[in-house]
């Protein structure tokens, strides 16, 4: 997914990060500061809770930075989950669960609108950026597969609460988010 | 190979979806598999670029000042506590001698100046010769850089084990087949001692047949014969997660079995072990 200089380059600065290199910090938070923002506005809608989920991730990541493992995942990634996590720890503790579940359908349409609309357009010109080959890889999956990892990544709700909110059983659940992240990996990697 | 449960598994690590005992079960398969952990961080990357099909919002400049102010205040302590920056209490005392100790300073300072010179030439000669070492390390730098990270990762994974082992719930603990066991069969229980309870996760395991059943066992040095655990059924995959029970306390398990027994089980174990795992 990210080109792998840039790879290469992330993990440079986080590992200056690791040694208390402020200015390394400011370049990776240039480099990612706007992709977790959006990803924890997704989640939280908040403008206000976002910066504070985003405060609160960039302390972790500067806190940890020794601990990342680039055998496990690219830095991007790992800044991406904890952000998710952070922000999903927000919605738990706001005792959203409840209201969440009852708009999570809404929300996942408007997700999906929102991936149709870039994806239609990405269609009309060449495909350059990485916002631009997730949204057509996205539309090339079946709609519960894409339903599905999209409930899974953008909502607090498990795998259980998917399966319960859904109304399918819950092998089911697990099949497609299965099948969702393994063609959305295979999609990702023919573009 | 890696089996379609075990890709179930591997995508919903890979998305924080697993309970903290399914999350421990799969550590352990991961731990064991380089396949997997590869197609682990393949589905965390996938999983990762959903963030990029979200609306794009633009962080408010303002928060990066906020973040490196925080981070600065977070740098400071630690730069203060470096032991070339700790302040010992004599010296605020000394403060009231300050002008006198400047005067002295000043006459003290002619005369070591010259000697100071000379001393400052062979340290440049010396730092020419650590320069000239110090490329020689850089050269095995990388090198000694990747030893050192496995190294911390062999001695994390120790120090879980150790931690595990001496008391934090769930201990995990990897059955193999046995003589009589499937070759390619697995488990692994994660075992909460405190609250006498597990959970244990099957792969490759093929039906005990009719009029049969799965026993699950708890070898306890406190009980002269194995304590039963309950009856596992697996899927038609061969692969099951079930919760489970000793059916007496067990504060000293020494490992756990499977068994092949009559259907409904045995209160003691008669059957074939086809499973086992020492804790």
């Amino acid at each position: 997914m990210i080109e792998p200089s840039q790879q290469a380059s992330d993990y440079a600065l986080v590992k200056r990060v690791a040694a208390g290199d402020q200015e390394a910090f400011s370049s990776l938070y240039d480099r990612l500061a706007n992709a977790l923002f959006s990803l924890a506005y997704q989640l939280l809608g908040d403008a206000a809770e976002v910066e504070d989920t985003l405060q609160e991730v960039c302390l972790q990541i500067w806190r940890s930075a020794a601990t990342y493992n680039a055998k496990r995942s690219s830095v991007f990634s790992w800044a991406v989950m904890i952000t998710r996590a952070r922000a999903i720890d927000r919605l738990r503790a706001r005792g959203r669960r409840q209201r969440l579940a009852e708009t999570a359908a809404d929300e996942v349409e408007k997700s999906v609108g929102v991936s149709s609309r870039w994806a239609d357009a990405s269609h009309v010109s060449a495909i350059k950026d990485d916002a631009a080959r997730v949204r057509s890889a996205l539309q090339t999956l079946p709609g519960d597969h894409r339903r599905a990892i999209e409930m899974a990544f953008f909502s607090e709700m498990t795998h259980a609460e998917i399966a319960q909110h859904t109304g399918s059983p819950l092998g089911t659940v697990k099949a497609r988010i299965r099948r969702g992240l393994l063609r959305l990996r295979d999609g990702l990697d023919d573009l | 190979m890696i089996s379609e449960a075990q890709q179930e598994q591997a995508a919903l690590y890979a998305l924080d979806l697993l309970s903290a005992e399914e999350t421990a079960a799969f550590e352990v398969e991961l731990s064991v598999s380089a396949e997997l952990r590869s197609l682990v961080r393949e589905l965390r990357e996938s999983g990762a670029a959903l963030a990029h099909a979200v609306e794009p919002q633009t962080a408010p400049p303002a928060l990066k000042q906020r973040v490196l102010q925080q981070i600065a205040a977070e740098a400071a302590p630690r730069a203060a506590a470096a032991p070339g920056n700790v302040i010992r209490p004599s010296a605020a005392a000394f403060g009231r001698w300050l002008p006198w100790a400047i005067a002295a300073g000043l006459m003290v300072a002619c005369a070591l100046l010259a000697r100071e010179r000379a001393q400052l030439q062979d340290r440049v000669a010396q730092q020419e010769q650590a320069t000239d070492a110090a490329r020689l390390r850089a050269a095995h730098a990388e090198e000694a850089a990747e030893v050192a990270r496995a190294e911390t990762e062999r001695m994390a994974q120790e120090s879980r084990q150790i931690i595990a082992a001496a008391q934090t719930t769930p201990v995990l603990v990897a059955l193999s087949a046995t003589k009589d066991g499937p070759a390619k069969a697995q488990a692994v229980v994660a075992w909460d001692a405190a609250r006498q309870s597990g959970t244990i996760k099957i792969n490759n395991l093929p039906s005990a047949g009719n009029g049969r059943d799965y026993q699950l066992w708890a070898v306890d040095a406190e009980h002269k014969d194995p304590i039963s655990a309950g009856i596992v059924r697996v899927n038609a995959d061969g692969t099951t997660v079930v919760e489970f029970k000793p059916t007496a306390p067990a504060k000293s398990v020494q490992a756990f079995a499977i068994s092949v027994e009559r259907e409904g089980g045995v209160p003691k174990r008669e059957g074939p072990i086809v499973l086992l795992g020492t804790a």
